[in-house]
C-alpha cells in the first residue's frame, strides 16, 4: 500500500473537517451529554447537511445519486466523522440496504427506495438478529407465509438499532421451514407502521436507548417487497453486509480519546494534571499511541486492497479486532487516569471531560461483539486467512 | 462476610463504618471511643471516611482543607470529595490541616449540621456518593482523633484497611461473575450447541476463573495479616493491585461471553461491571498501591 495520501484526499479530509467545525455545536466532545432525543435531532440535522454536500451517499454509483468515490475517500470520510464523534451517518440505508438493492432489487424497488435514502428522508433499520439467533444467524425462526399477494409475518427480532426511529425495516424471514437452514430464508422490506408491529425499547449499559425488540403479529407485507428471489434471502441479505468496511471508526475513536487525554493532561488546572509528569503515564500513553497507529494502518491497508479490486476478508477481520480492542483499551486507560473522576457519569456535577469517557467505555462494550464477534473474526483470520484446519466435528 | 457482600453487590456502608470504627478504636482518645463506639455498634452513629479533595489523591499527606482554631475547637472550611453514603452518615472522619500546618484527623458531625452542604454525584457504583462542602463548620476539640504524624499514620492505615476490604468484595464479585458466565454459556445455544462448548469461549472463562482465584487468595491473605498488632502493607497492596487489574477486566470478558444481552440493562451483568469499576478506584488505584508496594520492597 501507499503510505501517503493524494492531494485530492488531503483536500477532501480538510473539507470534511472544516464542515464539521461549522455544523457541530461549540465545545463539541461527542453526544455523551445529550439525551437520546437531542442526539437524534442532531443526527437528522447533520444528515440533511451531508446530503447538501453530496457526501451521504458519495460511495454510491453516480446513476443513483452518488459520486462513485474511491474506497480511500470513503474511509477518510468515515474516519473524520468518527474522530469527531459526529452523528448523521446512515449505515443501514447507505451501506447495507442501498448496495443490496443495487445488486438484487428490481427497478421499482430501486426507484422507490434508493432516492429516499440518498435524500436522507427515510430511516431504515435492520431485522436480522433474533432472541435465539445471534452469531448463528442462519437459525432465524421468524416466519413469513405467502397468502395471496401478501406475506404474513410472525416472530420477533431483537437488538434492532434505531427500531423506534425507523420508517422501514429490511428483514430476514423464514419462508421455507422445510428447506436446509440457509435455503429457506428471504429478505423483505417492511413498513414499520404496519399493523401488528410492536417496538419495545431495550436500554443498554450506557443508559442509552438504541436497541429494541420488534415483534410481528400477523403483519401483512405486499409480495412486491420481496428483494431478490424467494428463499434466496441468505445470499441477498449477507452478500453486501459490511461490504467495504475498513473498521476505521474504531481506530479513529481511539485516536480521538488519546488526543483528548493528552490535551486534558496538558491543562494545568485539571485535578489530575500532575499525571503528565508521571513516567508510567507517559510510557503507557506512548504504547497506546503506537497501537492506535498500527490499527489505523491496518484499516488503510483494507481500504487500499478494496481500491485494488480485492476482497480482503482476513485483513478486514484483523482490522476489526485490532481497532475495537485498542478502542476499549484506550478508554480503560483514560478512566484510570481520571481516577476517582472516572467513576462519574456523563452530566454529573464535578465530572471531568463531561463524564464522557465512562459513557463511551460502556458503549464500546458492544464493538467487540457486534458485526461478528471478535472470536468469530479470529476464526476467520486463522482459517480463511492463515489456512489453519477447522476443528473436526465431534 | 465482605466477600459475600461483594458477591451480592449489597449497597451497604459496612466498609465505611468498619474502617472508621477500627481507626477510632486504635487511634482515638478513650473519651471519643467511649462516646462513639457503643453508638456505632447499635447503629445510631455511622461514620464515613471523607479523605479526598479536588486532586482525589489517596496519599494521606495530600490533605489541604484548613481548620482554624477557636476557643472551643475548630472551624473547618473546604471541600471533601467522593464521600460514600454521606447522605446516611451522621459523621465524617476527615483529615485537615490546622493553623500551624499540622495534620489533624477529626470526626465531624455532618447530619443536618450547619455549614455542611452535600453535592450529590452520579456515580458508577450505584450507591450514594457526594462531595461535602464545608463552610465554617464548628467542630469541638473532643472530636480530635489524632494529630501530626499519628494522624497521617491512622489515615494510611484506614486506606489500607479499606483497600483490603474492597479487594475481598471484588473477589466475591468476580466469583459470582464467573459462576453466572458458566451458567449462561452452558445454556445459551448457537450453531446447535451451547456457546460454552466452543474453545474460544472456554478459554475466556478459564482465564476469568484463574483471575478470580488469584484475587481471592491474595485478598484473603491480606485480610489474614490484619491483627491487633498490625498488618502487612505489602500483602494489602498486592491484593488491591490484583483486584483492580483482574476483576474489572474479568467483567469485560464476561460481557464478551454474554454477547448482546450482557450489554443491556435487562441482564444483571452490567451491575457487577459498574460496581467493579467503582471499587477499582476506591481506596487506592493500582498506581497508588504499586508505589506503596515498591516502597515496602525497600525501593
Amino acid at each position: 500500500m501507499r503510505f501517503e495520501f493524494t492531494a485530492e484526499e488531503i483536500e477532501f479530509r480538510r473539507q470534511v473537517s472544516a464542515f464539521l467545525d461549522e455544523v457541530l455545536p461549540d465545545d463539541w466532545g461527542g453526544p455523551a451529554g445529550l439525551s437520546d432525543d437531542q442526539e437524534w435531532k442532531l443526527n437528522q440535522r447533520l444528515r440533511k447537511e451531508l446530503v447538501k454536500r453530496g457526501w451521504l451517499v458519495m460511495s454510491w454509483p453516480t446513476e443513483y445519486g452518488g459520486a462513485d468515490s474511491s474506497p480511500m475517500m470513503n474511509t477518510i470520510f468515515a474516519e473524520e466523522m468518527a474522530y469527531r464523534r459526529a452523528p448523521g451517518l446512515d449505515g443501514f440505508g447507505t451501506r447495507m440496504l442501498g448496495p443490496t438493492l443495487m445488486r438484487f432489487g428490481n427497478d421499482e424497488q430501486r426507484a422507490r427506495h434508493l432516492g429516499a435514502i440518498a435524500c436522507g428522508e427515510v430511516q431504515w433499520c435492520q431485522g436480522y438478529s433474533e432472541p435465539n439467533s445471534g452469531s448463528d444467524l442462519a437459525s432465524i425462526q421468524t416466519r413469513a407465509v405467502l397468502v395471496g399477494d401478501e406475506f404474513v409475518i410472525n416472530g420477533a427480532k431483537i437488538w434492532t438499532s434505531l427500531g423506534h426511529r425507523a420508517d422501514m425495516m429490511f428483514m430476514l424471514v423464514r419462508t421455507n421451514p422445510d428447506a436446509p437452514r440457509h435455503a429457506g430464508i428471504s429478505l423483505l422490506l417492511v413498513d414499520m407502521k404496519s399493523p401488528g408491529i410492536e417496538v419495545r425499547p431495550i436500554v443498554n449499559m450506557a443508559n442509552v436507548h438504541h436497541f429494541n425488540q420488534v415483534t410481528f403479529d400477523d403483519v401483512r407485507v405486499p409480495k412486491a417487497n420481496l428483494v431478490g428471489d424467494l428463499n434466496d434471502g441468505w445470499r441477498v441479505g449477507m452478500t453486501v453486509l459490511n461490504h467495504e468496511r475498513s473498521g476505521i471508526e474504531f481506530a479513529a475513536g481511539a485516536r480521538a480519546v488519546l488526543e483528548e487525554l493528552v490535551k486534558y493532561l496538558k491543562k494545568d488546572d485539571s485535578p489530575v494534571s500532575t499525571a503528565k509528569s508521571d513516567p508510567n503515564v507517559r510510557l503507557r500513553l506512548a504504547e497506546l499511541s503506537t497501537e492506535i497507529e498500527a490499527a489505523r494502518l491496518m484499516c488503510y491497508d483494507v481500504t487500499w486492497r478494496h481500491g485494488q479490486g480485492q476482497e480482503p476478508s482476513s485483513e478486514a477481520s484483523m482490522s476489526k479486532v485490532t481497532g475495537t480492542e485498542i478502542y476499549q483499551k484506550t478508554l480503560d486507560y483514560g478512566l484510570e487516569i481520571l481516577g476517582m473522576y472516572g467513576g462519574l457519569e456523563a452530566g454529573s456535577p464535578q465530572s471531568e471531560l463531561q463524564g464522557r469517557l465512562l459513557k463511551l467505555r460502556m458503549l464500546s462494550t458492544a464493538t467487540t461483539i457486534f458485526s461478528g464477534t471478535n472470536e468469530i473474526q479470529k476464526n476467520i483470520i486463522a482459517q480463511r486467512g492463515l489456512g489453519l484446519p477447522r476443528a473436526r466435528t465431534r | 462476610m465482605l466477600e459475600e457482600l461483594g458477591a451480592s453487590l449489597t449497597p451497604t456502608p459496612i466498609v465505611e463504618s468498619a474502617v472508621t470504627s477500627r481507626t477510632l478504636e486504635r487511634y482515638a482518645p478513650d473519651a471519643v471511643k467511649s462516646e462513639l463506639l457503643p453508638q456505632i455498634a447499635v447503629g445510631h452513629v455511622l461514620i464515613t471516611p471523607a479523605l479526598l479533595e479536588r486532586e482525589a489523591s489517596w496519599d494521606a499527606t495530600s490533605a489541604r482543607v484548613a481548620a482554624t482554631r477557636t476557643d472551643s475547637g475548630f472551624l473547618i472550611t473546604g471541600e471533601k470529595r467522593f464521600v460514600s453514603f454521606a447522605d446516611l452518615a451522621t459523621h465524617a472522619l476527615t483529615l485537615v490541616r490546622t493553623g500551624d500546618d499540622e495534620p489533624t484527623l477529626l470526626v465531624v458531625p455532618i447530619w443536618k449540621a450547619r455549614g455542611v452542604d452535600q453535592i450529590s454525584l452520579d456515580h458508577v457504583s450505584g450507591v450514594p456518593v457526594s462531595s461535602l462542602s464545608l463552610s465554617e463548620v464548628e467542630v469541638p476539640l473532643s472530636c480530635v482523633v489524632a494529630t501530626g504524624a499519628r494522624a497521617i499514620e491512622a489515615t494510611r492505615e484506614l486506606i489500607t484497611a479499606g483497600a483490603v476490604s474492597r479487594a475481598v468484595q471484588l473477589a466475591g464479585l468476580g466469583r459470582v461473575v464467573v459462576e453466572s458466565t458458566v451458567e449462561y454459556t452452558s445454556n445459551r445455544e448457537q450453531f446447535g450447541q451451547p456457546v460454552g462448548s466452543f474453545q474460544a469461549v472456554q478459554h475466556h472463562i478459564a482465564e476469568m476463573a484463574i483471575a478470580a482465584k488469584q484475587v481471592n487468595h491474595l485478598a484473603h491473605s491480606a485480610a489474614w495479616s490484619f491483627s491487633r498488632n498490625g498488618y502487612s502493607i505489602a500483602r494489602a497492596a498486592q491484593a488491591k493491585i490484583a483486584a483492580n487489574e483482574k476483576i474489572p477486566s474479568l467483567c469485560w470478558t464476561a460481557h464478551q461471553c454474554h454477547g448482546a444481552v450482557g450489554f443491556t440493562q435487562e441482564h444483571d451483568l452490567h451491575l457487577y461491571t459498574w460496581r467493579a469499576l467503582a471499587w477499582k478506584m476506591d481506596y487506592g488505584d493500582s498506581a497508588f498501591h504499586k508505589a506503596t508496594l515498591a516502597g515496602a520492597m525497600g525501593l
